[in-house]
């Protein structure tokens, strides 16, 4: 009985130590294996399609917009019976996307490639020098990404724009060289336009007040009720970057001027134009009161009730409801005290991080490399974006890619059916903008939008700052420099707009932004900024 | 204020004072729940303006109507409920016997045990090794790697434990004993019938834990089909607030969707915090009493 007893101990104690080491997130070693294989570039073509004479297939990390499986997805089986490349996802919610790329790096538990990569300079240059990520330009150059190496070609900018200090492009980006907005714009009311007879724009500062204050005081939505908020914003950080503009600023916080000459934002003469101009809507009740406490959810709401002469959303319709029309006008940049003013900061015409690249534990970089080259061509970009020929849309006249809808299988929302059938649906993927893909697709909307954009923005606009690459040291220090300069500024704006500070503690309130090392925040930026600009 | 005593002047105002201090914090508690049940069947327009705040406006049942239609959160539900009960089995196999164990006398290396027990409950392995650890154990991608990480916790071991020491006597052991039972029959036979308080405790702290987890899922799974209800519903309450934020340099179809499933999360947001929430709220009462119970018994005398 002894005996039995014995072992019953012994059970026990195993179901103990059991539960121990299930508690006990273990130290177990990163038992890492050994970096690629050297790359089998046999059996992969340089044109021509299937791209591998034998189906491989490859692990990509992405993001996922949650509307279906990609297993299941029709381009990607397209894509697959094309190339001969069966694709593994590894798939991760958008919100939470980041969190695990920094796992999967921190991890070595890498992917062969990432879509959708979102990939920082600094996360570039990081893992670039580290060996994680493949250098590309060597299987651009050897002619594994013809598509790619057109446009760089006919782009510089965009290859030098991607090419780390070290000399290698380790991702790509989405390039869209027609691309105006680099934030969601201002937009009027149209209603409160026509209510209150306006006719021209306001062109100037003063005119945009004398304009905001008639919607204060002459009920343009007609209930009566003095419930009008001419301007809303949530924090100012959607109207900032439009705003600076008038005063001169092409970004929120670095921008090069027209004569190559780096300013930080916060510290410009501008700024303070910015801050008095604020100041006054905000004291006259111009501005809303529930700026720095609202949510995006009640700035809508005011929207939809019809309350909001000027705002900012991607589109106009996104806020005030109804469907897409050309009746809410872009809002005209206006001219302040600030010489040649107003400007506007154009898009730089590539997506600022890097969408995708390959990493080290690829066994193919080169197959890889061509079958992300696809998407950089028209083919791969109508795929990609549309969906196959004859699920969304036909051929009117295929020799000039002229297209036209087809009926949404099953009726039911466009864009909600498109998320279904293609990966690149909510999230910025890899490829280019191509008008050739959209040609016959396009609505009277997006013409008009073009035409906004054409008349107000271009022609004042200019990149404020082109994609540059700190090296590691230069990284650490602005980011330093950053995390207490961006709070302080942050907290300092909001004090001037509401008046908690006076507009007189400007001075001082530029010396402690000194003492903080915004010229050095300014030193670092002209630095990469001329590297850039030499390396042309 | 029925019994026989009589109240003096103080006890009276001591009892309205009670009163008012409970009903507060009632209420504290209470509205939360209302705003959300009104909010899952409002006008998501009049939620956002703040003009609901107590009773439902604009009654709509769009919001529920999504959620029943939506077979991500139908998904995620299921997954959740497997995953709530696989793992919270797989608690309690663990949890109990560890607990019974150290709670023995003469189990030999007690103090050992417990000792290297507590470690765990102040140094971790941290985020990275963890991974790598369920990485090589083949379990990325699968329940278990949900399940069998939290599989133990020291703290709820604790609990158990100083309930078996402090509420069955040591007498009864050894009755048994006398009587020729072994260990495993103690253990099955008389110890577990006995211990129903904080059998139903530890599955009620566990099973909440468990319904309520999503990191682990977060990191551990790829695959949408697997993920549970709590990713799926953070996934549509994030997401809107993403979506406001708007800027980056995105193209105007990633606008557009993004706006278009802000929209969909103000409609569906609230009804799917109802849905997720309900199965606890409903289950609660019911292992209450043992809740009470349990707790106190380990905490007062331990």
């Amino acid at each position: 009985m002894n005996k039995i007893r014995k072992a019953s101990s012994i059970a026990l104690c195993l179901a103990v130590s059991v539960s121990l080491l299930a508690a006990c997130g273990s130290k177990e070693g990163a038992g890492e294996k050994g970096s690629a294989s050297p790359s089998a570039a046999e059996g992969v073509k340089k044109e021509g399609f299937p791209i591998v004479d034998k189906p491989i297939t490859l692990k990509v990390m992405s993001q996922d917009a949650g509307k279906a499986d990609w297993n299941q997805m029709p381009v990607l089986k397209e894509m697959e019976k094309l190339t001969g490349i069966h694709l593994e996802p590894q798939l991760s919610p958008i919100d939470s996307f980041a969190t695990k790329k920094n796992l999967m790096f921190a991890s070595g538990d890498l992917p062969d490639m990432l879509y959708a990569a979102d990939l920082k300079p600094s996360e570039q240059v990081t893992y670039g020098t580290q060996g994680i990520l493949l250098p590309l330009e060597k299987y651009i150059d050897e002619g594994y990404a013809p598509n790619i190496k057109k446009i760089l070609d006919e782009h510089p900018d965009v290859r030098k724009s991607f090419t780390t200090p070290d000399g290698h492009m380790y991702a790509l980006p989405f390039i869209d060289t027609a691309a105006v907005w680099y934030r969601s714009p201002m937009w009027y009311n149209g209603k409160f336009l026509k209510a209150l007879n306006v006719t021209e724009l306001p062109k100037t500062t003063d005119e945009l007040y004398a304009f905001l204050k008639r919607v204060k005081e002459e009920d343009p939505n007609g209930n009566g009720k003095k419930d009008e908020i001419p301007l809303t914003s949530v924090k100012l950080d959607d109207l900032r970057m439009y705003f600076f503009g008038f005063w001169g600023m092409y970004d929120e916080k670095i921008y090069a001027d027209k004569d190559g000459k780096v300013h930080y934002s916060p510290q410009e003469e501008g700024y303070k134009g910015y801050l008095t101009f604020m100041n006054k809507l905000w004291k006259e009740d111009l501005l809303d009161h529930e700026t720095f406490s609202q949510t995006p959810d009640q700035k809508k709401a005011k929207g939809q009730d019809n309350r909001i002469a000027l705002f900012n959303d991607y589109y106009p319709y996104f806020t005030l409801g109804g469907e897409p029309s050309g009746d809410n006008p872009l809002m005209t940049p206006v001219k302040s005290e600030i010489p040649g003013t107003p400007v506007y900061g154009k898009h730089p015409g590539m997506s600022a991080n890097g969408t995708f690249a390959i990493t080290n534990k690829n066994p193919n970089p080169e197959a890889t490399m061509r079958w992300i080259d696809y998407l950089y061509g028209y083919e791969g970009s109508t795929l990609f974006n549309q969906g196959p020929e004859g699920t969304l849309w036909k051929y009117k006249d295929k020799e000039n890619h002229v297209k036209e809808w087809l009926p949404v299988p099953g009726g039911g929302d466009r864009e909600e059916y498109r998320g279904t059938i293609t990966p690149n649906f909510g999230i910025l993927t890899p490829g280019i903008n191509d008008p050739e893909v959209t040609k016959g697709l396009r609505t009277d909307f997006d013409a008009w939008i073009d035409k906004e954009n054409a008349e107000k923005l271009v022609p004042i606009g200019k990149t404020p700052f082109p994609n540059v690459y700190l090296t590691n040291e230069e990284q650490s220090e602005a980011s330093a420099l950053f995390s207490d300069l961006d709070t302080y500024v942050q907290q300092m704006e909001a004090k001037f707009v509401t008046g908690q500070v006076p507009l007189s503690d400007w001075d001082s309130y530029v010396a402690q932004l000194k003492k903080m090392g915004a010229d050095r925040i300014v030193e670092l930026y002209q630095g990469a900024y001329d590297r850039w600009n030499s390396g042309k | 204020m029925l019994s026989g005593v009589k109240e003096t002047k103080r006890d009276k105002a001591f009892l309205v004072c009670n009163y008012i201090y409970v009903f507060l914090a009632f209420a504290i508690v209470f509205y939360p729940l209302v705003y959300m049940i009104s909010a899952s069947i409002s006008d998501p327009k009049f939620v956002g303006s703040g003009e609901m705040w107590l009773w439902p406006k604009g009654i709509t049942f769009e919001g529920y109507k999504r959620v029943f239609e939506n077979s991500n959160i139908w998904n995620g539900y299921a997954n959740t409920i497997l995953y709530t009960v696989v793992g919270t089995a797989i608690n309690l196999v663990v949890t109990l016997p560890a607990a019974y164990a150290l709670s023995r006398r003469d189990f030999v290396g007690r103090n050992f045990f417990m000792g290297m027990f507590m470690v765990t409950m102040f140094f971790g392995g941290g985020l990275v090794p963890t991974y790598l650890l369920v990485k090589q154990l083949g379990m990325i991608n699968t329940m278990w790697a949900i399940v069998i990480p939290s599989a133990a916790s020291i703290w709820n071991i604790i609990v158990s434990r100083t309930f078996f020491q402090s509420s069955i006597p040591k007498e009864l052991q050894e009755a048994a004993q006398i009587d020729g039972c072994t260990n495993m029959r103690l253990f099955v036979k008389i110890i577990l019938p006995l211990s129903m308080p904080i059998i139903a405790v530890m599955a009620l702290f566990y099973g909440v834990g468990n319904w309520n987890s999503y990191f682990s899922a977060l990191i551990y799974l790829n695959d949408s089909a697997k993920y549970p209800l709590q990713l799926v519903l953070r996934q549509i309450l994030v997401l809107q607030e993403m979506a406001a934020q708007g800027g980056g340099a995105i193209d105007a179809s990633t606008a557009a969707a993004m706006n278009s499933k802000a929209e969909i999360a103000a409609l569906v947001k609230y009804a799917v915090i109802i849905v997720a929430t309900v199965p606890v709220i409903v289950i609660y009462p019911f292992l209450q009493r043992y809740f009470v119970q349990g707790v106190m018994i380990g905490s007062v005398k331990g």
